[in-house]
């Protein structure tokens, strides 16, 4: 998950910011929560108070309209007997008009006045609705002489009016009239209605025949008291009715008017009585705010306990990442789980700590002798380097590495165990440390049996005297749990700046002329470059080699071995041949050996054994059944992999191993016999051939041989070569055949030059033979046609060599 | 103080007043309440002390036209004999309910048979029983010196001789209760300018 934005991904990031967040987030949750209650318990109410609340209007209205009809009724009544009235009613109408126009209407509030004969026509009037007027309010008359007056609101006009008509009688007299007069009611009549009781109030005039309804009077906004007379429901309803006009949801109460003239409405708003007060509102806004502002600084309080604590702690996790294992972390003494935590880290820090120095230790010490490793030798040969050549200048301090290796270690290890051994090399450093007595000068175990010396200011000549006094050390036997040991040691020196110009070069060197000091069983031996294999051109062979393989320059040989009794091709020996892309072919002598010193020499084994797999299964496929030699090296033997390496390569070309046999060198079983032996078993087991090469040219011990799991000794060429001419050489192939023979070995002779020697070697009754005189190393191509060749050849006996011989 | 009481006071006093020499004119500028000239507002010039000797005018006559007394606004001295001539078709019923003078003319057209006379200082106020919006009023003087503010709110005294006066000013707007002002004032033998501010607002 990819937070788009910055804001967002600080967010995630953020465990303060989630917090406030997770608190404001359920505070607004708890707010909307009892603001939806409130408005709901607010409209519950409404719903249960508003249709009261209408039918209290109601009551207002009806009260109103009575209290307003009585009024001017009684006005109407009154003036009735008025003495200016009464003095003009015999006189003209137009004195009567005038009458009506200015006393009528100005002492009753009238709009207009008129003054009926007893026969019910109109004498004169101030106005010209009355004339018109008179034939509608004829059933007031009646009602008019039982009550004193009658009323009725009706339209006149266009607008809404009450008429009133009453008789015109002096005190105790006959009537002598009827006083028509109509009142205007306007708009404050409502105004005063909705001042009584809130709510609205609106006026219809009705047709009562053609039910056609006129919007009268209304305290509502005229859109909406225009919607109220055209909506159709609107009728004498006595309960509470709810109706939506104009996108608002009304309740109403309908009530007919003096018989059905007019229709008065009470309303109310529902939304308007559901809506939350605005003071409760503005409450509840300023509650919110204060909880939010309350919470907001509550919850980062909160959230900055928790995460200050855990940034010091990350940045005490950061700390001992960098490395500082010193500092302490510090909230150790808060009791909560940040406080379990910061104890924690701390036991990690010590622990750590501790690791840190033991893992130093180990680095830059020799556990088992206390002295300095390797690593600790070369970093010291550095500063001492630095320090020599930051010197005056002129002529820099010169440094000195000894560097020796105790002869026969391994026959110890071998013959007296490994305790013995460690204690031997116990012995040799507390010898050593002994020798080495100045100031600065430093001995290291660099690894197994190999030690060095580091002497600052070693001149070349002090260097060799300190070799020369080493050397004598060792000349006394080492007794180790009673056990007294000889040892030797070969000791290379090299002096900087004069052999070398850096401490690693300076140490490689040291090593180099050990080597040769052991080789040539010399004490001590001061480096020379003629010493060196790891001059230039050695390092440019060796990446040579590697690309040789990786670019295939490298071609596969094969020399014949054919059976001495038969003639039979029943094996080859694989040989490695290099075809330089500059030099040409490079001869083996050129290249095997720097190999072996190198180590190159295992890859160059596989190389050779996944080749020879190839061409065994061509071969094999034309039907020819051979059995190939690969040659195996020391460092081969050494390589506990090696069985695996090649049970791979086998499976991998499905190849079975009795179709190898493998060549080791006697001098590579006895260099680590005990080792050599634990891999030819295993190899053994795998089912592969194991043959000795080269023997009789080595130390061989019989006792190991005996125990050798060989099929076969192959006789060092070195008699082959000369015994038709040299007798001992010729003895000496007689006893190994027999002594082969005699352990139930096969013998193969290499070196066979001419026919003189496969006649010899045909009667010594030795098992197979390889050489130039049948077949020179070749190509795999050309093994093939030179076995048909052969076969033929064969076939007549007086141009085969080994024919010949048979007979 | 009572306008009419003190109209009365002064009438009283008329006897005592000094003979004097010679006159010049008063004008006075009347306005109501805002400053604007003020029409038909009475003003009456009294001797500080004593009373000037008055006559009856005449041939003063308040007529009924278009339902309207015409002129809202008389002038009389003591003893002055008013006409009523009816000129409209409705018949009109005048009556006056004053202490100054109370009297009816009962429902009739054309001219009544006698004039009425005002033989009492003070305001008579006058109404038509059957026409509710009918008024005019009559202010009779016991003093020789008065006037009636014309349309640009002059009232011009001519004829007062110079000496120390009591000015007063009335108004219909003032109701007939109203308080009338009275400044002291000495008149010299120059036309002498006076301004009066009446409490009346302004009409419509």
């Amino acid at each position: 998950m990819t937070p788009a934005h910055p804001a967002l991904a600080w967010f995630h990031r953020s465990f303060g910011a989630r917090v406030v967040a997770l608190f404001l987030g359920l505070l607004a949750l708890v707010q909307i929560a009892s603001f939806s209650a409130i408005k709901h318990n607010l409209r519950e109410q409404a719903y249960r108070e508003l249709p009261e609340a209408l039918a209290v209007a109601e009551r207002v209205m009806l009260a109103r309209l009575d209290a307003q009809a009585e009024q001017q009724s009684q006005r109407v009544r009154v003036y009735g007997g008025d003495f200016a009235l009464l003095s003009v009613i015999h006189e003209d109408a137009e004195t009567v008009g005038s009458l009506l126009e200015d006393n009528a209407t100005g002492r009753t509030g009238a709009d207009e006045a008129g003054l009926l004969r007893l026969d019910r026509s109109v004498l004169a009037s101030s106005g010209k609705h009355i004339g018109p007027l008179v034939p509608r309010v004829q059933h007031l008359f009646d009602a008019a002489s039982r009550e004193g007056s009658a009323s009725e609101v009706t339209m006149l006009g266009g607008s809404l009016h009450r008429v009133v008509l009453a008789p015109v009688k002096p005190p105790n007299d006959k009537q002598l009239g009827w006083l028509l007069m109509s009142f205007r009611l306007d708009g404050r009549l409502v105004d005063d209605m909705r001042g009584l009781s809130k709510l609205h109030f609106t006026l219809l005039a009705q047709d009562p025949a053609g039910g056609r309804r006129q919007l009268a009077l209304s305290s509502l906004e005229p859109a909406l008291a225009q919607a109220f007379a055209n909506d159709a429901k609107v009728g004498d309803r006595m309960e509470m009715t709810s109706v939506h006009l104009l996108g608002e949801e009304l309740g109403m109460r309908v009530r007919q008017l003096d018989g059905g003239t007019v229709l008065g409405v009470v309303s109310a708003s529902i939304d308007e009585a559901t809506q939350v007060p605005r003071q409760l509102q503005l409450g509840l806004l300023l509650i919110t705010l204060a909880a939010f502002g309350v919470f907001a600084v509550g919850s980062l309080y909160t959230a900055s306990r928790v995460t200050r604590p855990l940034r010091t702690l990350a940045r005490a996790a950061e700390r001992l990442g960098s490395g500082d294992y010193a500092t302490p972390v510090r909230g150790v003494d808060r009791r909560d789980e940040i406080g379990e935590l910061a104890q924690s880290f701390e036991s990690m820090r010590i622990s750590v700590a501790e690791k840190q120095a033991q893992i130093l230790r180990l680095a830059y010490w020799d556990a088992l002798t206390g002295l300095p490793n390797r690593a600790q030798f070369r970093d010291a040969v550095a500063s001492a380097i630095a320090g020599a050549g930051a010197g005056t200048g002129e002529s820099p301090t010169p440094v000195a590495v000894l560097m020796l290796d105790l002869d026969r270690f391994k026959h110890v290890n071998d013959v007296l165990g490994y305790a013995i051994g460690d204690r031997l090399l116990q012995g040799v450093a507390e010898r050593l440390s002994r020798e080495v007595m100045r100031e600065g000068d430093l001995v290291a175990r660099l690894s197994g049996d190999e030690f060095a010396i580091l002497l600052r200011t070693g001149e070349p000549t002090l260097a060799a005297s300190v070799a020369q006094r080493v050397s004598r050390a060792f000349e006394q036997p080492l007794a180790v749990d009673g056990h007294k040991v000889d040892l030797g040691a070969g000791i290379g020196i090299a002096c900087w700046p004069q052999d070398a110009g850096d401490a690693d070069a300076l140490i490689n060197r040291a090593e180099v002329a050990m080597y040769a000091a052991k080789q040539r069983h010399q004490g001590a031996l001061r480096y020379d470059p003629s010493l060196d294999a790891g001059s230039a051109l050695t390092l440019s062979l060796l990446s040579d080699l590697r690309r040789a393989i990786e670019q295939g320059e490298l071609r596969l040989h094969l020399q014949p071995k054919l059976a001495l009794a038969t003639g039979a091709v029943v094996g080859a020996e694989a040989l490695v041949r290099w075809q330089h892309p500059s030099r040409g072919m490079v001869p083996p002598g050129q290249f095997i050996p720097f190999a072996e010193q190198t180590g190159f020499i295992r890859q160059l084994t596989i190389w050779v054994f996944e080749a020879a797999a190839q061409a065994w299964r061509e071969l094999h496929a034309d039907g020819t059944k051979l059995v190939l030699s690969v040659n195996l090296s020391v460092r081969d033997l050494m390589d506990q992999d090696l069985p695996l390496k090649l049970e791979l390569l086998l499976v991998k070309h499905r190849v079975p191993a009795e179709a190898f046999c493998l060549e080791i060198t006697e001098s590579a079983i006895m260099d680590d016999p005990a080792r050599a032996l634990g891999t030819l078993n295993r190899l053994a087991a795998m089912g592969f051939k194991l043959s000795v090469d080269d023997f009789g040219s080595g130390q061989s011990s019989y006792s190991y041989l005996k125990q050798l799991p060989v099929d076969e000794l192959k006789i060092d060429m070195s008699f082959i070569r000369n015994m038709d001419r040299d007798a001992v050489d010729a003895k000496i192939v007689r006893s190994i055949v027999e002594l082969a023979h005699n352990l139930e070995l096969s013998v193969v002779a290499e070196g066979v030059e001419n026919a003189r020697i496969w006649e010899l070697l045909h009667e010594l009754r030795c098992d197979q033979a390889q050489g130039y005189h049948m077949g020179k190393p070749m190509p795999v191509a050309e093994f093939r046609p030179w076995s048909a060749r052969w076969v033929e050849q064969r076939a007549l006996p007086a141009r085969s060599p080994g024919a010949t011989l048979l007979h | 103080m009572n306008p009419l009481h003190l109209l009365r006071t002064s009438c009283l006093i008329l006897l005592a007043a000094p003979a004097v020499a010679r006159a010049a004119a008063l004008v006075v500028s009347v306005t109501d309440a805002t400053g604007k000239p003020l029409p038909d507002a009475v003003v009456l010039l009294e001797p500080a002390t004593g009373k000037a000797p008055v006559k009856p005018l005449p041939d003063v006559e308040i007529s009924q036209a278009k339902r309207q007394f015409q002129p809202r606004v008389t002038v009389v001295t003591v003893g002055t004999k008013v006409a009523f001539p009816n000129f409209d078709t409705v018949r009109h019923h005048v009556y006056s309910f004053s202490a100054a003078k109370t009297f009816e003319l009962k429902l009739y057209a054309g001219v009544p048979a006698a004039p009425i006379l005002f033989d009492k200082p003070g305001l008579v106020v006058l109404g038509c029983n059957i026409h509710d919006r009918m008024a005019a009023w009559v202010v009779v003087a016991d003093t020789p010196w008065f006037a009636r503010s014309g349309s640009d709110g002059m009232a011009r005294i001519d004829d007062a001789p110079a000496g120390a006066y009591k000015l007063s000013a009335w108004h219909p707007g003032l109701g007939a209760g109203g308080a009338a002002p009275v400044r002291a004032l000495q008149l010299g033998t120059v036309e002498q300018r006076e301004m009066l501010k009446l409490a009346v607002e302004a009409l419509p």
